[in-house]
């Protein structure tokens, strides 16, 4: 387990090489100047230009540039911001750094529950009426696209009702609102797979075997059905993770939370390379660290499944 | 042990000050408004961009200061004269002037801040431009001097300015002036700390992405603030920042461009609206060495006569904005509304004009782009359209990416094209000689007349503001006769104000002064 562990980690070198490479790549290749919008009013100013290009490091060839990046970031130096006059990379995501995943780990914790109580609830009563109307509900939920949901229970919530604050981050309440519409549409995915998987399985021969045996129904379903689900659901959970960081984007923008998400967007704006090139290789190590929980939890999950290969 | 207790009551009570200003505690009035991004920077030397511009000036001064009406008052300089025969000015300071640490006011400051600015290490911001005249600051840019011969400490509140090259606008730049011990005392990230100005607010908290807070200076010279604090904040989203304010989390904002025609036909806003023109001179672009039809003049004042500006005006800015007859907008020093005739949408004349310059219907016209960025979409393509309708003339909408367009405005390289230049002080030398003067490096249109930089370059030495401006008018109206562009109506600042707050209101350069809201 800790040598497959270890494997994956060191497979995680060329993985964040290749984000660099991208981003790096993607930096040069949209339009725009950072120097030009960093002197808005004094664009013409041709010497300052000239002068900040230096102090930048965006007058060597762009090779030059790549390696210099790549042997600063292995000195844990990110360089400085575009848009922040003076300000380290790391100093301007860092608080950031400690929301979004918070976010995104807060509506995974309300998502899964759910979404497994009530892909069971359905399952239970295939064909029937309340089985219809939970996937009804469930198309609802994947199709209103988040940011439609969140205007909505703003203007319910906070404008109409005003129980909860319009937006910003910090309290308790502050996070009601955003958590429960980003964990909205995870939800209603899970619900809607947790439903097929239950469905499949409580069809299997194992199943009416121990229903044979006289077992009580909630033994039967939570047991021996839900057990045998989870690690289709699992790998499902994994993925929705991911997707969520990304979500937050959005999420934050409209809640006001300044967040990694936000700070993204408002870099990309701003052609602030440094920031967004950091912010997506912290979002790639994320992503591919959740990968690397999940594998490690299938060997929990189902011995049958074992990592590291055959021999251990 | 007691300096820990010290320290945690401290700690304690700082986080009690500090929640009493954000959430505006039972007793402490604070004025709320959202920011739509965060500042780039919180220091005067550094500063050069609109938003931090906006808070800055509510915590530094410079020798003047500039009313919501664009009128120039003295502030840290009570008078001022010239001397060597005008290329340069004595400033008295005023007395009592007391910064944020308490220390007060000298001439030594003025010199430290300028000299800051001008060393290239401080990455001196906008103010470098208005410095760039004063004796010795080119080899100071340059890295060849350590300071400024040109400025001179006669004694503690007396500072004389020792100018290269006449300069009569010196004293209205808007300058911010810094105590002088500050840097040295708490080091290069000082102004993370404490703040350094003298205006009526202090102490600027700012947390990257959350807010930027203000406290009131209640020593300030001109009297304390009437509000406890101001509390801003950021909130990048246009439809969040409505929200905020409808929940009533502000009292004031700023309606970002994107929502103003939404808040404008809504009637639950109207009691709440206020608007004002905003300094900025809306121009259309007409380079004649990149196209050869807008080397003739009837073919640039044709173009200007299709524009249907009052149509404009009512449907595509849903009544939010004003004319613009010439190139100085209202608010500004030298600004005469009856300077230049109102400009007319005159399709017929338009057409016999293009009959008289050998193109009728647009034939003999080749195909141009009108090029401009995102926020200009549904002006360009009114315009492409228009002109097509009474011209003939094939026009194609290109939409390009700000940094992009604004580096090949600067290197003259687009041939037609709509765009805003905002100005930084209220005066209207400042457009004329930035926009339309020869060698201006903002002259992205590059228009050249001798005739009328010859008058820019008289008004820049002519000291009397009567008769400068005089000189600003004769300029606009040799602009205007040549059709050196078609000016395009200005979009205005709309803001919402809840009833309870007075004294707050938007201006041609922003808000108004902190200092003297109320809120009831």
């Amino acid at each position: 387990m800790l040598r497959y562990a270890t494997r994956r980690l060191i497979g995680l070198i060329p993985v964040l090489l290749a984000a660099i490479i991208l981003t790096f790549a993607a930096n040069q290749l949209i339009p725009g100047d950072p120097i030009t919008i960093m002197l808005s009013d004094q664009s013409a100013n041709k010497e300052l230009a000239d002068r900040l290009r230096a102090q930048y490091g965006l007058t060597l060839p762009v090779w030059q540039q790549f390696v210099n990046y790549i042997l600063s970031i292995l000195h844990g130096d990110f360089g400085l911001s575009f848009r922040f006059v003076g300000a380290h990379v790391v100093d301007v995501i860092w608080d950031g750094l400690m929301i979004s995943p918070v976010l995104a780990l807060a509506a995974t914790a309300l998502a899964v529950p759910t979404g497994v109580v009530v892909g069971i609830f359905a399952a239970l009563r295939r064909n029937r009426r309340a089985d219809t109307a939970v996937i009804l509900a469930l198309v609802a939920g994947i199709s209103i696209p988040n940011f439609a949901m969140a205007a909505y229970l703003v203007y319910l919530f906070s404008v109409k009702l005003a129980v909860l604050p319009v937006a910003g981050w910090g309290r308790l309440d502050q996070a009601v609102l955003p958590v429960l519409v980003l964990a909205l549409q995870p939800a209603a995915q899970i619900g809607r797979l947790s439903r097929t998987y239950m469905l499949e399985v409580l069809g299997q021969d194992y199943i009416r075997t121990a229903r044979a045996k006289g077992l009580r129904e909630r033994l039967v379903v939570y047991r021996h059905a839900l057990r045998n689900t989870l690690v289709p659901l699992l790998t499902t959970i994994g993925i929705i993770f991911g997707t969520l960081l990304s979500a937050s984007f959005v999420i934050e923008t409209i809640f006001n939370i300044p967040g990694l998400g936000r700070l993204a967007i408002q870099s990309v704006f701003a052609r602030d390379y440094p920031v967004t090139t950091a912010i997506v290789l912290l979002f790639t190590f994320f992503y591919t660290m959740v990968n690397l929980v999940v594998d490690l939890l299938y060997g929990l999950i189902d011995p049958r499944i074992r990592l590291g290969g055959g021999q251990s | 042990m007691r300096h820990l207790t010290a320290t945690v009551f401290g700690a304690v009570a700082g986080a009690l000050a500090a929640s009493t200003i954000l959430l505006g505690g039972a007793d402490a009035k604070t004025f709320r408004t959202a920011l739509r991004a965060d500042p780039a920077m919180i220091d005067p030397i550094t500063n050069s961009e609109i938003v931090a511009g906006d808070i800055l000036k509510n915590v530094y001064e410079s020798f003047t200061s500039v009313s919501g009406e664009g009128k120039v008052s003295p502030a840290l300089a009570t008078s001022w004269e010239t001397i060597d025969n005008g290329n340069g000015f004595r400033f008295h300071l005023r007395k009592g002037v007391k910064f944020h640490s308490g220390r007060e006011l000298s001439a030594k400051d003025v010199k430290f801040t300028f000299e800051t600015m001008l060393t290239p290490s401080m990455k001196g911001g906008s103010a470098v431009v208005y410095l760039k005249n004063v004796k010795g600051a080119q080899e100071m840019l340059d890295g060849k001097a350590k300071d400024a011969p040109g400025i001179v400490v006669i004694d503690d509140n007396t500072v004389d300015i020792h100018l290269a090259v006449k300069d009569v606008l010196f004293p209205i730049y808007p300058f911010l002036i810094m105590d002088s011990a500050v840097m040295a005392e708490q080091g290069p990230e000082w102004f993370n700390k404490v703040s350094a100005g003298t205006g009526p607010f202090k102490s600027i908290a700012w947390k990257r992405g959350v807010s930027v807070t203000l406290e009131a200076h209640k020593a300030y010279w001109g009297g304390a603030p009437t509000v406890d604090g101001v509390s801003m904040p950021i909130v990048p989203s246009s439809d969040t920042a409505l929200s905020m304010y409808d929940a009533g989390d502000i009292d004031f904002l700023y309606v970002p461009e994107n929502i103003v025609s939404r808040v404008l036909g809504d009637p639950r806003y109207k009691a709440e609206l206020i608007e004002s023109p905003r300094a900025q001179a809306r121009y259309l672009g007409m380079n004649q060495s990149l196209y050869a039809p807008f080397k003739d003049k009837r073919v640039r004042e044709a173009i200007s006569l299709s524009i249907d500006r009052p149509g404009m005006i009512k449907g595509l800015y849903k009544g939010a904005a004003f004319q613009l007859n010439g190139q100085i907008t209202p608010g500004v020093a030298g600004f005469d509304p009856k300077n230049v005739p109102p400009l007319k949408f005159d399709p017929e004349r338009a057409k016999k004009l293009l009959v008289e310059a050998g193109l009728p219907g647009g034939k003999g016209m080749p195909p141009v782009d009108i090029q401009s960025t995102e926020i200009f979409k549904d002006e360009i393509t009114y315009y492409a359209n228009q002109l097509k309708r009474v011209l003939g003339m094939e026009v194609n909408v290109k939409i390009v990416e700000r940094g992009t367009h604004i580096k090949q405005m600067n290197a003259g390289e687009v041939a037609f094209f709509p765009w805003g230049w905002t100005a930084d002080y209220p005066d209207g030398l400042y457009y004329l000689s930035q926009m339309w003067y020869g060698p201006s490096p903002y002259n992205r249109a590059r228009y050249k007349n001798p005739d009328y930089d010859r008058l820019i370059e008289k008004a820049q030495a002519t000291a009397a503001d009567a008769e400068r401006y005089k000189i600003y008018h004769e300029a606009e109206r040799v602009l205007m006769a040549d059709w050196a562009t078609a000016p395009l109506p200005i979009p205005a600042v709309v803001a919402l104000r809840k009833p309870n707050v007075k004294n707050v209101t938007v201006t041609p350069f922003g808000y108004s002064p902190f200092n003297k809201i109320q809120i009831n």
